[in-house]
């Protein structure tokens, strides 16, 4: 009783003491570290900090060879997010490096680069870590077919259409209108699964510098000119990699694109940029597991174990962050697998009771150790990947049939031989021969 | 066949090492149960055969329900004692006792085995069986042929006797060959086809062939496990030809087949000890009765011949007699002698060692312990997590479960051939293979025995070779084939020389990691192999999806663990 008294007072100053931290957690999720290549940076794409600081994070400017840049203190990061708006620079001051700036994102901070026609070899080294390549120093993206007029004859100041979008309203927002584009073109690797192409050029696109004459096959051609690349790492952390630091300035969001046919229309770049950011920040497209039930069909909890041919239903509680709060999140696509090495039962959940999605099935005729596993990995969405094992046994052995009934016949015999041999106990103990009274 | 033959033979079972390999701790398994069982099964059996009585043939069904319940060898039993009826008809020693004691050994016994799970309905179904039905079936027609025979007249017998064998007999032929060509039938399993035909095994199935116990026996291992009972067993088979009984005939039955699968797999020495046992129990305790029989009488002889004053022929035949007896009894008490120093001292040295804690001389003369099995089970076990599964070869399965407490993929219960294939795969492949097979079977540490440092022979580059024809022999490992693994010239070198999917394959580079910058011996150069006696050939290299978790001080075992997939792509 007592013991049960302190559990619970703990509980309470656990409580106490943690929900600060919590509540600190939750805002703390918001620290962009803001690295610029100079202080005009801040003025030029000043659009596109308000934004930030509309939805809410807190952003802390440097210049990105600052010598006072630190990212962590006592051994923990001090920022969640980092955006370099710094295409140029060589190094990093400070503490910081393109293996920090990995160490970051293998502990799940998120990162937003922009890099340029002129590319700094730290920011080369971060995107071939990431999984992409930024083409040669002087290069741009040319397009002679989706130019705007404003540019200086080269065509560099190129228009993608929304349709080189990749094709996930969570990462790029749902906007139609054209985005405008001045930087250099990136490779993504084909072979790392991680990796996607965000914004492409169209098929008209190339990368080369527009004052050297061609004398090879450019680098990137029509839809493999990558201008913006992501990645969704193993940990659910994000890097969205532009070619273009231009993508993000107040002149671009602003200015209006001729589409060539004479009509001017704003520019998609202010509605992709706040999408975008707001994906790669883990603010959309972040879902969570807040609990697994499974039990037996009409039970409540887990039992100890199961058995074979048993009726299991299964339960999953998944939420999705949806501005800023944790909605329960409902697809119709999500599968569960009870696994034994192979999966021997694949079944897709459906929403069930209040906010739950699962599903029922029964457990094959195979006992063994078993996993429930739920692996769910969409465009755009973190992974799910949960695994919980339970292990299956065989029937006990009063709990096969008691009588089978293709062996009543055998029953029958048996019984009948009983009571047969039974009478004819009787009658053979008890028959006395005729001849007997005959002779008397 | 008397008092004192029984004594002897009991006196030889206790201290013989054939049986104590089997019984000794650390190396008991269902056999030294099982011998036992055996023995009072047959024990039995002849009794019940002596008796006709159906109260001994129910307890030899009985006994023979523990045998089944207690090994698989039990197949041997029912094979022995129809066997062993056949015979007896064939001699023309059949009568009512063995057809009452095998009609209710065979009946009784048959329905207690198939309570047991395991056997199941394999007496009606499986060919190793058959014979017991088969002998049943014929008792049944001898016995009946026999009540008519003394029920009718010659010659209406005969005609009977003929149509009748001849319509049961291709009844039967054609029933069995039904039956086996349908497959209901079924053909002799592996384990038992291979003690028929030897090198079935070896073609067929590597993983019964590559277990040590079922290789042939040697000359060599016969006489350490049976020594003077080996010279002693032809007497005893003689005593008992001389006067043949029924019982006689089982003995001398049991004996020969059983040598004859003692030849086969050493594992059935085993089977062989007790017979050998028993017959030289026979021998000795005959001839030393014919001998003391001498001793004894020309005692009292030598007396009444003084007494009545008879001719000195007499005492001098006796005397010789005397003292061939004398010198007989002297030999064979010598040969018991030795046998018993001879079984003290294979049971402590070869029966008795434990082989978990290893110890060598060093050059000094010192000893040196290894006790490097203990030290990794040990630090598995503290600092692992409680549900990580180790992968390792089967060997050391038990080893790990009962030390090192965590879960493995194989352990020595070879039961599940795929399974333990899978791990060979995974050990035989590339490390990007290997990594599928070990993220399929959920593996978190890989255990592997290295005995290149101390010179330690049985290590797992040894056993390698077992592990590619095993893992090559389901249809997922098909593209590994043992020949990629030799020299072009055929030989299974791991030196500069040894063949490139050898050099890179998982094992090699679990068992000589770091190896490469490692002096093991005086005069050669770094990652000189004590076992192959070579340098190897593959030595600076990295791995990518295992890194090193513990190696144990003389690098006798080493232990792996899997890395995650890397965070940001692929490898």
């Amino acid at each position: 009783c007592l013991i049960h008294f302190y559990k619970r007072k703990m509980r309470v100053l656990a409580l106490l003491f943690l929900a600060p931290l919590f509540l600190g957690a939750c805002l703390a999720q918001k620290r962009v570290l803001v690295l610029l290549e100079n202080v005009a940076v801040k003025e030029t794409h000043s659009l596109y900090f308000s934004m930030l600081q509309r939805n809410g994070f807190t952003l802390t400017y440097k210049v990105a060879d600052d010598p006072s840049i630190t990212l962590k203190k006592y051994g923990e990061h001090i920022y969640d997010n980092i955006i370099v708006f710094a295409p140029t620079v060589e190094e990093f001051g400070g503490s910081l490096s393109a293996e920090a700036m990995m160490d970051f994102v293998d502990n799940g901070g998120n990162l937003l680069v922009t890099a340029g026609s002129v590319t700094g070899d730290v920011l080369r080294e971060i995107a071939s870590e990431s999984g992409f390549e930024v083409d040669e120093d002087g290069t741009y993206v040319i397009d002679h077919h989706n130019f705007d007029t404003k540019d200086g004859g080269y065509h560099t100041r190129v228009i993608s259409d929304a349709q080189n979008m990749v094709k996930s309203d969570l990462i790029v927002g749902t906007g139609k209108l054209p985005l405008l584009y001045e930087g250099t073109g990136l490779l993504t690797d084909p072979s790392n699964p991680l990796v996607m192409d965000i914004l492409t050029g169209s098929s008209t696109a190339y990368t080369h510098n527009p004052s050297l004459p061609i004398k090879e096959y450019p680098h990137t051609v029509g839809k493999a000119t990558v201008m913006i690349a992501g990645l969704q790492a193993r940990n659910n952390a994000r890097i969205v990699f532009s070619g273009s630091l231009e993508f993000f300035s107040d002149e671009f969001f602003q200015a209006e694109v001729d589409t060539g046919n004479g009509k001017l229309v704003p520019s998609g770049n202010f509605e992709l940029a706040e999408a975008l950011s707001l994906w790669c920040f883990k603010e959309r497209g972040v879902l969570r597991v807040d609990g697994i039930q499974h039990s037996r069909v009409g039970e409540g909890s887990a039992p100890e174990f199961y058995t074979i041919r048993e009726m299991v239903q299964f339960y999953i509680d998944v939420k999705e962050k949806v501005n800023g709060e944790w909605v329960p999140f409902k697809p119709t696509d999500m599968q569960l697998e009870f696994v034994r090495i192979d999966p021997f039962v694949r079944s897709t959940m459906h929403v069930a009771k209040s906010e739950l999605i699962g599903t029922t099935f029964k457990i094959p005729d195979v006992y063994g150790v078993y996993q429930f596993k739920v692996n769910y990995q969409r465009l755009g969405l973190t992974r799910i990947s949960t695994s919980t094992q339970v292990s299956v046994r065989p029937l006990r052995h009063n709990q096969y049939e008691r009588f089978i009934v293709s062996a009543y016949p055998y029953y029958a015999s048996a019984f009948s031989m009983m009571f047969g041999v039974f009478v004819f106990a009787f009658v053979f103990l008890y028959h006395s021969d005729e001849t007997k009274k005959k002779t008397e | 066949h008397s008092v004192g033959a029984g004594l002897c033979a009991a006196g030889m079972i206790a201290i013989v090492p054939g049986y104590i390999s089997r019984s000794v701790a650390g190396s008991y398994d269902n056999e030294g149960i099982a011998i036992f069982c055996m023995l009072f099964t047959y024990y039995l059996w002849i009794k019940s055969v002596k008796t006709g009585n159906i109260y001994w043939s129910a307890l030899c069904a009985v006994a023979y329900f523990y045998m089944v319940s207690s090994w698989g060898g039990y197949v041997f039993l029912i094979n022995m004692i129809p066997l062993h009826v056949l015979v007896l008809m064939i001699c023309g020693r059949f009568s009512h006792r063995v057809y009452v004691a095998y009609c209710t050994v065979y009946t009784l016994g048959t329905l207690l085995s198939m309570q047991i799970s395991f056997v199941g309905f394999q007496p009606v179904q499986t060919s190793e069986h058959m014979l017991a039905l088969g002998v049943f079936g014929l008792c049944q027609i001898y016995a009946f042929v026999e009540y008519l025979r003394a029920n009718m007249t010659p010659e209406y017998f005969n005609i009977l006797f003929k149509s009748l064998v001849i319509i049961i007999s291709s009844i039967i032929a054609v029933g069995l060959g039904v039956l086996t060509l349908s497959g209901k039938v079924a053909p002799w399993t592996g384990r038992f086809y291979s003690l028929l035909d030897p090198s079935y095994a070896k073609n067929n199935i590597p993983i019964i062939a590559s277990v040590s116990e079922h290789q042939p026996t040697s000359w060599s291992s016969f006489y350490f496990d049976l020594q003077i009972l080996t010279f002693l067993f032809p007497a005893g088979l003689y005593y008992c030809f001389s006067k043949l009984t029924d019982h006689n005939i089982f003995i001398i039955l049991y004996g020969v087949f059983a040598v004859y699968f003692a030849g086969v797999m050493v594992r059935l020495m085993l089977v062989l000890a007790p017979v050998m046992c028993i017959l030289s129990g026979i021998a000795v305790s005959s001839s030393l009765s014919t001998y003391m029989k001498y001793l004894d009488g020309s005692g009292s002889q030598t007396k009444a011949a003084s007494k009545q004053g008879k001719g000195r022929q007499d005492t001098n035949s006796t005397q010789q007699r005397e003292g061939t007896a004398y010198l007989f009894v002297v030999l064979m008490t010598f040969f018991l002698v030795t046998y018993t120093t001879h079984c003290i001292w294979v049971t402590s040295e070869a029966y008795s060692s434990p082989s978990i804690v290893l110890s060598a001389r060093s050059h000094d003369g010192g000893r040196i312990i290894f006790d490097d099995f203990r030290e990794a089970y040990w630090w598995l076990r503290e600092n692992t997590p409680e549900d990580a599964k180790v992968m390792s070869w089967w060997d050391y399965g038990y080893q790990i479960t009962a030390m090192a407490n965590r879960t493995v993929i194989v352990d020595n219960n070879t039961w599940n051939n795929t399974h333990i294939s899978r791990v060979g795969q995974a050990m035989a492949s590339t490390e990007d293979k290997a990594y599928e097979i070990m993220r399929e079977l959920d593996v978190d540490y890989v255990l592997v025995i290295f005995g290149g440092l101390t010179g330690y022979s049985s290590d797992d580059i040894n056993k390698f070779l077992w592990m590619v024809r095993i893992g090559g022999s389901t249809p997922e490992g098909e593209h590994i084939k043992e020949k990629d693994y030799y020299t072009p010239s055929g030989e299974f070198r791991v030196d500069g020389e040894g063949s490139s999917t050898l050099l890179n394959c998982l094992m090699y580079k679990m068992c000589y990691y770091r190896f490469g910058q490692v002096y093991t011996e005086t005069g050669k150069p770094p990652g000189y192999d004590r076992v192959r006696n070579v340098v190897i050939g593959n030595k600076d290299f990295e791995l990518d999806v295992l890194e090193e978790a513990y190696t144990s001080e003389h690098w006798i075992v080493r232990i792996y663990k899997v890395k995650d997939l890397p965070n940001r792509g692929t490898r």
